[in-house]
């Protein structure tokens, strides 16, 4: 046997897998440091002992037969090819290794070399890999969203299983499909689009969100606010995205509902005009003050006779003090309600604050039976008004307006006309004017007083009230003729000042 | 049957306007009874029984205004005294106008109150009283005969009993024997006193 040279002795010991070379009789001859380590042998206590220690139990015999077998010219079952073995630690152990076997070429007699490569680390590790798979698996279905993760071409590679929920399909028909073209909405899919190809070509790594439909299995289509970010390979580049997305729909259709609601609301609140809203509050508050007020007279009356309830009395004098807490609250309310706690001055275009309550004063007109005609000069100088309030004004104005009207209905043009104009001193002059009858001598005088009302069923505070919000938007509430008849009320806004920079 | 205790039914939606009502009105003795609707009165009201009504012009479901309307349309006659707020006097007006007995601005003195459901009551004693009279009147009236009917609206017009018989073709004999049956079935005292029943159930003009 001849020395090996210092480069194969550098292969062996460089190489992870073990080398064995063995003699024609199975004795060891080399023993690299990888089999060291795969076999618990020190080479030194391993060269020249027979190979088949190396084997389990079930192998080592008739491993001898086999070689001298293949010496006298048989055939080999391991020569060239590589196979699964069993094989046996120092401390009895068995594991699995890739056995490949190789003979020596020119020596005689001959001799073999082994690989052997320790498969059972190559199973432990895939069976590591296996089971971080399913943790991360667990992670993903565990997650409340919806994981996605597609190649660049938006082929699907993962689903979660809150994925698989939302789109009521199975995982197998969602991988492997495209994402854009099998589970995106249709109308959503240009938004979808552009986002996946957003998320690829953007350079960092910040989260991008967008919103757009999925289209369940059955058609049904949920609302998704994704975020979403590219995968990238060691080179930084984009090899596809990962989406996580929030399934909103139920959210989404909640808020509107209750959107909806506010709005109804508001609509109301807006159409009682302050006239009505002020009567609805007299008739609130006196409740209280006629239960009050009889109570105590009923007290008045048991005290005053000859046997006195007096369970009766109490129970008559409690209701007193609950009445009167009661009729406190409504005021509470009612302060709360002119103490106008969210006034907000904001720079406005008074023509757009008309066109929005257009609708509603629109409908106040059918229902007198009359037209509502809107004069807009435009443009106007913007001013800086709480457009709620001002619109409040308009309301009760044109309110007024049709009931003006409506008794003297005598076929003639029954019309309320919304002006607005430029003043010479460049303020905003905003008139609601009617054919009605108009204002004669002493209630003109008194038409802005508290209480005075020429209506039947009128309370005498819209106009009262609307003076007040328009003086505290510097300007006056006014009256005059029209022309060629009836009322016409107006006021002046300011325009809007530049804030000097 | 007759002397049915009379009631002040109140109807309000406003349970502590409803039940103080309710108490002042015991505290004077007078028997009330308190309903939240309308509806409520209208469903367990028994036309029999006497009293009057105080009625907030302001509910929910059907009005003041309405209810009185509906009880126009039943005929029931008890007076109606409407409690109004501030900015409630046209409606009042226009209950007047319906018939209504009387109104209240609330809050109201409780002698106001008081008095006119007094008032009310004696008016609806009085009502009921002339009810029962031409009820009556009516009954005896649908005991005559033909021929006793053409004569009690011949005398009562004013005709002779010769005259009567000129103009029924039968003899004067004939009809002071169907005279003397309708004074008797009218129970009547005389002439003057039938001349009045006809006038208490005549349809007024």
């Amino acid at each position: 046997m001849t020395a090996p040279t210092p480069e194969v002795l550098a292969l062996l010991e460089a190489t992870l897998d073990a080398v064995v070379i063995m003699d024609d009789r199975g004795r060891i001859e080399a023993f690299n440091a990888s089999a060291e380590v795969m076999f618990g042998y020190r080479a030194a206590d391993a060269l020249g002992r027979n190979v088949n220690m190396l084997m389990t139990a079930v192998d080592r015999i008739g491993h001898d037969d086999h070689l001298r077998r293949y010496l006298a010219g048989g055939e080999s079952r391991v020569l060239g090819r590589g196979r699964d073995v069993r094989v046996q630690h120092r401390d009895g152990s068995e594991f699995s290794v890739f056995l490949s076997v190789g003979r020596i070429q020119n020596t005689s007699p001959p001799r073999f070399v082994g690989f052997l490569h320790d498969t059972s680390l190559r199973q432990k590790a895939l069976a590591t890999l296996e089971k971080e798979r399913q943790v991360n698996r667990l992670y993903l279905d565990l997650a409340q969203v919806m994981l996605v993760a597609t190649d660049r071409n938006g082929v699907v590679q993962l689903a979660n299983q809150r994925a698989i929920r939302v789109l009521k399909r199975e995982h197998a028909a969602i991988v492997d499909s495209n994402w854009l073209e099998s589970c995106v909405a249709p109308d959503d899919r240009t938004i979808a689009r552009a986002a996946f190809r957003s998320l690829l070509v953007s350079g960092n790594d910040e989260p991008q969100v967008c919103e757009y439909h999925v289209r369940s299995s059955d058609g049904e289509d949920r609302f998704i606010t994704w975020r979403g970010v590219a995968l990238r390979d060691a080179d930084n580049f984009a090899t596809g995205v990962m989406l996580s997305g929030e399934d909103i729909t139920d959210q989404r259709r909640a808020e509107s509902e209750a959107h909806r609601a506010l709005e109804r609301m508001n609509s109301v609140a807006r159409l009682a005009t302050m006239g009505e809203m002020a009567a609805g509050i007299s008739h609130e508050l006196n409740q209280p003050l006629a239960a009050i007020a009889n109570y105590a007279q009923a007290c008045v009356r048991f005290l005053r006779l000859p046997k006195h309830d007096l369970p009766e009395i109490a129970g008559a004098l409690e209701q007193i003090a609950s009445q009167a807490l009661r009729a406190g609250e409504i005021i509470r309310r009612i302060r709360s309600l002119v103490r106008n706690e969210d006034v907000r001055r904001e720079t406005q275009d008074v023509n757009e604050l008309i066109r929005e309550v257009h609708g509603l004063l629109a409908s106040d007109a059918r229902v007198h039976d009359g037209k509502l005609a809107l004069d807009l000069t435009s443009p106007l100088p913007s001013v800086t008004v709480d457009g709620v309030q001002i619109q409040q004004v308009l309301m009760n104005l044109v309110h007024n307006a049709f009931e003006a009207q409506a008794p003297e209905h005598d076929g003639a043009p029954f019309e309320v006309r919304i002006a607005t104009r430029c003043t010479d001193s460049g303020d905003v002059e905003v008139s609601v004017s009617d054919l009605g009858p108009g204002l004669a001598g002493e209630a003109e005088q008194k038409i802005f007083e508290p209480f005075f009302t020429t209506k039947a069923s009128g309370t005498g505070l819209g106009l009262a009230i609307s003076r007040s919000i328009i003086k505290a938007h510097d300007a006056r509430l006014g009256y005059r003729a029209n022309q060629p008849r009836g009322a016409c009320f107006y006021f002046v806004l300011p325009a809007h000042q530049e804030a000097p920079s | 049957m007759k002397d049915l205790p009379q009631t002040v039914f109140v109807v309000d939606d406003d349970d502590a306007v409803r039940d103080s009502l309710r108490m002042l009105l015991k505290s004077a003795g007078v028997h009330a009874e308190a309903c939240a609707s309308a509806q409520e009165f209208l469903t367990s009201y028994d036309a029999s029984q006497p009293g009057c009504l105080v009625l907030d012009v302001r509910m929910p479901g059907m009005s003041g205004l309405e209810m009185q309307h509906e009880l126009n349309l039943r005929g029931l006659t008890m007076p109606v005294i409407f409690i109004t707020g501030h900015g409630d006097i046209p409606m009042a007006v226009e209950a007047m106008q319906h018939g209504a007995f009387d109104f209240l601005q609330k809050p109201f003195r409780d002698q106001e109150l008081l008095d006119r459901v007094q008032r009310a009551l004696v008016r609806d004693m009085e009502n009921r009283a002339r009810l029962r009279h031409t009820d009556r009147i009516r009954e005896r009236l649908a005991s005559l005969s033909p021929r006793e009917r053409e004569v009690l609206d011949l005398v009562t017009q004013g005709k002779a009993n010769k005259m009567v018989a000129g103009d029924l073709g039968v003899s004067q004999r004939t009809v002071e024997i169907h005279r003397a049956h309708v004074m008797q079935k009218m129970e009547a005292g005389s002439l003057a006193e039938l001349v009045r029943m006809m006038m208490a159930v005549a349809p007024s003009p």
